[in-house]
């Protein structure tokens, strides 16, 4: 396995890629996607030496479990990697560029919807393919080193520095010039990328049929994560809650403690949830194991639903500090910041700059670019709420309920 | 005097205010990356509403008597920048005049005098009333530090010397005059912390720190909303500030604390319950766009979510209509809006107003936080890409569709709109204060007589 700075040397590939109408000729460099780097490289360096455990494809519910608890603490290139190896159970064909991917310690990522010009696959005489048109929403196109494109009823392994690829990335990252008071996003974004196919070739090796299935799984795999990143944000809005009520010193107030409750309840059910996804988990075509997608849907469903409730409840019991607290260089200034700590303090056990950094925190992850960016990418996963609404019915075993329905009602 | 002009209010900024951003002294806030463009907008309020004549004035100084003088001064107040809303909320004042005339008549001088004042030279006035509140449970002398709510230190023949901070004060360090209030009521013993007054912003001891939800970088015209009207929002630090006495409008009276934050609570809630009709109807107008854009206007699904937010839209226009309907005049002929219509309005508004976006954002797609720039579009290289790629359904251009998109994001989900849904929801009380003022002002021995009757007590 590579290190962090191996890593980012093999990013010099000469990728075609754009950032707000101006060509990135290296995406190490620049100041956004850098970060997106950095987060990537954070989990080569973790596992560098030793196998990552993306590449392992779960075959019991334990290793699930453990799958998933690895994915939700690294960095989201690792999901999308992981979820293209989670295929090689249902297309052999994908084992030889699995075992390349996995020898070059290589990064993948899936490019599955379309853009206004869809994706077409051509035949070519070789046996392989020509690709033209653009794929969007692609997470962490710009720095991973696979795309893989479904277009029809084929499936392509393109790499990103491929002739004919361009990529117009966007970035949540900060764009202060000093991001502390950004505590999470300057560390922990991915960008996305919009792909556009310029008649791309692609040779017969990397051609894989029975897309179909693919498409269905890759969006399974996405919404474990979603459902199951869901279940820790809201244990972390509940953690923030109290943290900012203590040390506001409101928590025995009796509207803040109805708010409280309700966090509580939210966390609660978006982790039973996840845990009853987990608990019903079934094999699969290939033996892997996948998390029960009737709870997955229902979590989803119920997660998006409350999600803005849950931080509007936060953002009353942080109150107006949450987007207007001093920055961490506005501490260090030495006509004020003094001053800052004084009055950013709230008691003998809170220090000014500890609640500082929790209104950070809060604004960063529930009030600002970072923030809006992630709401609104989990809110619409498969479709928005109302498809998951839909998807949950679908889901649901409707006929024991039928049966008991009608024995209630006494009807034969 | 007569009114100022743009360029007269920013030469009036370069006056030895010391305010900070980002860790950094500003020179001049006029020059300023994050702060220039919200200079621009008070400066282009100023020029709107300029008027030559020596007595001129802008109609946020107009003491509403009517209904009509009213809905002047809210379609004024809609065609100019924040910081005339704060400034015409702190004439508010002149509510309170009559009763705190009574207790000391130079109170009541001092006031219509800092009116006619703010009137004649055409200043702009912040709302400083917020304090830094320490442990929220205790008193201000409970407090480990006597200074967590603004107080006085010392009196003198002239005036008083104050010390504390305010927090959340739009628009700090763009106006003239800070109006500091007790942020609560004061009790027996508070004394020194029952104070109301006027601090120039360039008096000495007076630091702002700022924050701000201007957007960051070279090319902006991707934050369509925020790139014009942003503002500033400043940490007031006291240290041991002068106010001479005809700025103190308050000092001791404790019994006289809470009606000056009320009054003024009544104002800030009323211009955000004002605009939330029409705020309501741009998210069902963007709402409806956006299910166009997507080819998806005709769906069942997207009808039941526009009915959502046409029902929304109505209730929040019929709040304001109602708190108008039902609006009171004090001795002095100052009209107010009815305070129960007007906190039900604010609660109501901003309960919901997440649930709201919620639908754009369901409509929106993921495009919304992921659509290219429009200096992708513009671009040589890329831009032929933009075009094909986004281009809409039913005749939408790529360009219109990232017009679109971008000012959703920019109002709904980025800086801008994260500041929104935080402010929205906090200024003029929070969510729990609207609920007590509502059931305060509510009529519940008529509700109780109602049910009586009903049941046959």
């Amino acid at each position: 396995m590579i290190t962090g700075d191996a890593y980012r040397e093999s990013l010099g590939d000469g990728r075609a890629v754009w950032l707000e109408g101006r060509r990135v000729p290296d995406v190490t460099a620049d100041p956004l996607l850098a970060k997106s780097v950095a987060w990537v490289a954070s989990t080569y360096d973790r596992y560098e030496g030793v196998t990552n455990p993306m590449f392992r494809v779960p075959m019991t519910r334990d290793e699930l479990r453990d799958q998933m608890e690895f994915l939700v603490g690294a960095d989201r290139t690792a999901t999308t990697t992981a979820g293209c190896f989670a295929l090689t159970t249902l297309s052999p064909g994908l084992r030889s560029l699995a075992d390349e991917i996995v020898g070059r310690d290589a990064r993948m990522a899936a490019a599955v919807d379309d853009t206004a010009k869809p994706v077409e696959a051509q035949a070519r005489a070789d046996g392989g393919v020509e690709l033209s048109g653009g794929k969007q929403h692609v997470l962490g196109a710009a720095v991973v080193h696979e795309l893989l494109v479904l277009a029809g009823d084929v499936a392509c392994a393109v790499p990103v520095a491929a002739e004919g690829v361009r990529i117009l990335a966007h970035s949540p990252a900060p764009r202060a010039g000093d991001d502390r008071h950004f505590p999470v996003s300057r560390s922990s974004t991915i960008s996305e990328g919009l792909v556009v196919f310029d008649g791309v070739a692609v040779p017969a090796e990397r051609v894989f049929r029975g897309a179909d299935a693919f498409r269905d799984t890759l969006k399974l795999w996405e919404r474990a994560r979603a459902v199951a990143e869901q279940a820790d944000r809201a244990e972390l809005i509940m953690g923030l809650a109290q943290v900012i009520s203590e040390m506001n010193g409101i928590t025995a107030v009796p509207h803040v403690r109805d708010k409280l409750s309700a966090i509580a309840v939210y966390a609660k059910m978006c982790r039973a949830g996840w845990d009853a996804a987990l608990g019903n988990a079934q094999e699969g075509p290939g033996g892997m194991v996948c998390p029960d997608d009737a709870y997955l849907c229902a979590t989803k469903s119920y997660g998006s639903q409350l999600y803005s409730d849950m931080t509007h409840y936060l953002h009353d019991v942080a109150g107006g500090a949450v987007v207007t607290a001093p920055t961490i260089a506005d501490l260090e200034h030495p006509v004020v910041g003094d001053q800052l700590r004084k009055y950013m303090r709230t008691m003998s056990e809170v220090q000014g700059e500890d609640r500082t950094r929790i209104f950070h925190v809060i604004r960063d992850l529930f009030a600002d670019t970072f923030g809006g960016w992630d709401k609104v990418t989990n809110q619409v996963v498969d479709g928005g709420m109302h498809a998951q609404r839909m998807a949950t019915l679908d889901a649901f075993d409707l006929e024991p309920a039928r049966r008991r329905a009608r024995e209630a009602a006494g009807i034969t | 005097m007569p009114m100022m002009t743009g360029e007269q209010y920013r030469a009036s900024l370069r006056d030895g205010r010391r305010c900070y951003i980002d860790g950094e002294l500003i020179e001049d806030p006029g020059e300023h990356p994050m702060l220039r463009t919200a200079v621009a907008s008070v400066a282009g309020t100023y020029d709107r509403f300029y008027d030559p004549a020596p007595d001129a004035f802008h109609p946020m100084y107009t003491i509403p008597r009517s209904r009509e003088d009213m809905d002047r001064r809210v379609k004024a107040l809609g065609q100019s920048d924040i910081t005339a809303g704060t400034t015409a909320a702190c004439m508010a004042l002149v509510d309170v005049a009559p009763e705190l005339g009574k207790l000391r008549p130079e109170y009541r001088d001092r006031i219509y005098a800092f009116f006619d004042w703010c009137k004649d030279t055409d200043v702009r006035c912040s709302e400083a009333i917020t304090d830094a509140k320490g442990h929220r449970r205790k008193r201000p002398l409970q407090q480990d530090d006597p200074d967590a709510y603004v107080r006085v230190v010392d009196r003198q023949s002239d005036g008083i010397v104050i010390r504390g901070a305010k927090l959340h004060i739009t628009g700090a360090p763009l106006v003239h005059e800070q109006v500091v209030l007790p942020t609560k009521s004061m009790k027996p013993g508070e004394e020194d912390y029952a104070v109301a007054c006027s601090v120039p912003t360039n008096a000495e001891g007076l630091h702002i720190v700022n924050t701000t939800n201007a957007p960051r970088g070279e090319d902006v015209r991707h934050f369509p909303i925020s790139s014009r009207t942003n503002m500033p929002e400043g940490l007031l630090v006291f240290d041991d500030v002068f106010v001479p006495n005809e700025r103190v409008f308050l000092d001791g009276e404790t019994s006289h604390a809470a009606s000056l934050a009320h009054a003024l609570g009544l104002w800030e809630r009323s211009n955000a319950v004002a605009y939330s009709g029409s705020s309501a109807d741009r998210l069902v107008g963007l709402a409806s766009l956006l299910a166009e854009m997507n080819g998806a206007a005709d769906r069942t699904d997207i009808r039941d979510r526009l009915s959502e937010l046409a029902i929304y839209a109505t209730m929040c226009r019929a709040g304001w209509e109602a708190a108008m309907a039902n609006a009171k005049t004090n001795e002095d002929g100052t009209l107010s809006p009815a305070s129960l219509y007007v906190s039900a309005s604010k609660f109501y508004n901003a309960e919901l107003h997440g649930r709201m976006v919620d639908i754009l954002h369901d409509i929106a797609g993921a495009l919304l936080v992921e659509a290219p720039t429009m200096a992708d579009h513009d671009s040589a290289e890329i831009g032929p890409d933009v075009r094909e790629h986004l281009l809409g359904e039913g005749g939408w251009t790529a360009a219109e569709r990232l017009k679109l998109l971008h000012y959703v994001r920019d109002l709904t989900a980025d800086t801008y709109g994260g500041w929104i849904a935080v402010t929205e929801s906090l200024a003029g009380g929070g969510q729990y204060a609207q609920r007590l003022v509502t059931l305060r002002h509510y009529d519940l021995a008529s509700a109780k007589e109602l049910a009586r009757k009903a049941v046959g007590l």
